[in-house]
């Protein structure tokens, strides 16, 4: 059935293709990720300029991936398993773009902070973070191509862990920051970018339920487990 | 959610037409493999299927024109409320005013517009005066959304009106008989857009006081037009379910293939 070809041979060329840049948008995402992390933590500012420059690609490739996919709406009406395909389509290429956004953000912060002293051991641990994040990501862009439900909701269960970090760092910076005023500004600047790894986690499992929908038919309708604290808590 | 069902409200009414174990043979071809259905009352039931899967046979059967073919035998049993429209007392052609018809290429009679409306009231006897004929006919061409265009010309002859206007001069012949269930083989196949879609409106205002039955190629006007579908191949009916969901997420792969046009 799915993987059955479709009479119109175009027809399949089309959503391979699509899929096919759907799949480079993700690992440059991917690479966005490592790279920002590594900027930050290494307080290397040339690669956390490419980080920035490098967004405007997936930027692109977000732009024609939304325009393919209208087309094949416009021109095959798709249903079913096809339809599927080309609203999650639409979805992740959105997702990415915004995990994107975030990783040039982490890039822009770690520029702005590299004059201050680093505080102690906190771009490792949003190093840790991200590298969370990116492997969840690699997940689920696997389980998208496999049309594995299973992995992405493993994928999904995993966001738990990057909100449990980023409640610890969270705690962590206010302390320091209570400690020494002079830590208020490279913290505040590490907060969001703890804030924005811990988004990408949210956008990461966006895609594992969009890859839910394409396999099922059917979004989840559990209650994801939440671990992020910090909305409720008033300070040390 | 991606879910056509969404917009739509599938009114689960009442159970208009059921149809069990019904087998259908021309000679020694077996046309229909025991389908069992139900069709409900105010609703839009499209059936699609790739030709020669038995959809338009299995349509005919609900209004008994296959007894019009000699070697077409019907088995099986088919009730309009309850009541088997094969028992030996049911006239078919009382039968036929109740289940109306509406084919794929518009066919009025060569007759005036107001005559083709006029017929089957007349030889129905539904009316007793030339008031209350008139009073059907404009009825019967308002509910087919004809009159504002015929109203001028009704002693025009109906082969003269176009295409789309004919078919619904054939939609008003078929509603003046004040039938229950309309049945329609490929009724835009032969139609522009326009009166595609003029066709497709009056679908479903139709469908408000009957129970309509549509055999379409176009799977895009099965899942505009209908709240149930039914998917036919080789002669078997393969799923039935509301048709939102059979256009997004049928369950049987059969369905998948055919709706997505990959080769089954």
């Amino acid at each position: 059935m799915a993987n059955s070809e479709h009479i119109v041979s175009s027809f399949d060329r089309d959503l391979e293709a699509i899929q096919a840049r759907i799949m480079r948008m993700g690992g440059l995402v991917e690479e966005a990720i490592a790279k920002s992390a590594r900027a930050l933590d290494t307080q290397d500012i040339d690669l956390a300029r490419t980080v920035r420059a490098e967004d405007k690609a997936i930027d692109k490739l977000e732009e024609q991936v939304n325009e393919e996919a209208a087309r094949i709406l416009v021109l095959r009406q798709p249903s079913a398993s096809d339809l599927r395909t080309v609203l999650s389509v639409f979805r992740i290429s959105t997702n990415l773009e915004r995990i994107g956004d975030y990783a040039k953000n982490i890039a822009k912060r770690s520029e702005a902070i590299m004059d201050h002293p680093p505080v102690e051991g906190a771009s490792s641990s949003l190093r840790r973070m991200a590298r969370q994040v990116e492997l969840m990501l690699k997940d689920a862009l696997d389980a998208y191509i496999q049309h594995d439900a299973a992995l992405a909701q493993d994928v999904r269960s995993r966001d738990v862990e990057v909100d449990q970090m980023y409640s610890a760092l969270f705690r962590e910076y206010l302390t320091f920051m209570l400690e020494d005023p002079r830590n208020i500004t490279p913290c505040m600047h590490l907060h969001f970018m703890a804030k924005n790894i811990e988004r990408m986690g949210d956008h990461v499992t966006s895609i594992s339920e969009q890859v839910i929908y394409l396999v099922t038919g059917e979004l989840p309708d559990d209650e994801r487990p939440k671990e992020d604290r910090t909305p409720y808590e008033l300070g040390a | 959610m991606n879910d056509m069902s969404v917009s739509r409200d599938v009114d689960t009414g009442e159970i208009k037409m059921r149809a069990r174990g019904v087998e259908v043979f021309y000679g020694d071809t077996h046309a229909i493999k025991s389908v069992d259905v139900d069709i409900e009352d105010k609703t839009v039931t499209a059936f699609i299927g790739p030709s020669g899967c038995g959809k338009s046979t299995f349509l005919r059967c609900l209004n008994r024109m296959n007894d019009t073919i000699d070697v077409a035998r019907v088995k099986g049993e088919i009730t309009l409320d309850g009541e088997d429209i094969y028992d030996p007392k049911v006239d078919p052609v009382q039968l036929r005013a109740k289940v109306g018809m509406v084919f794929q290429k518009p066919n009025p009679f060569p007759k005036s517009i107001y005559d083709n409306v006029a017929y089957g009231p007349r030889i129905h006897g539904l009316s007793t005066s030339k008031g209350e004929l008139d009073e059907i006919v404009e009825k019967s061409l308002r509910r087919a959304a004809l009159w504002d265009e015929a109203k001028d010309r009704l002693q025009e002859p109906g082969t003269g009106l176009s295409g789309g206007q004919q078919q619904r001069l054939c939609i008003a012949r078929a509603v003046a008989t004040n039938p229950e269930v309309l049945l329609m083989d490929e009724p835009c196949s032969a139609l522009d857009p326009i009166a595609t879609a003029q066709v497709e409106e009056l679908i479903d205002e139709l469908r408000t006081r009957y129970s309509v039955v549509i055999v379409t190629h176009s799977m895009q006007q099965a899942a505009r037009v209908s709240q149930k579908t039914a998917f036919f191949h080789l002669g078997e009916l393969v799923e039935y379910g509301e048709t939102g969901k059979i256009f997004t997420n049928p369950d049987d792969s059969r369905t998948e293939s055919y709706i997505t046009g990959r080769i089954g």
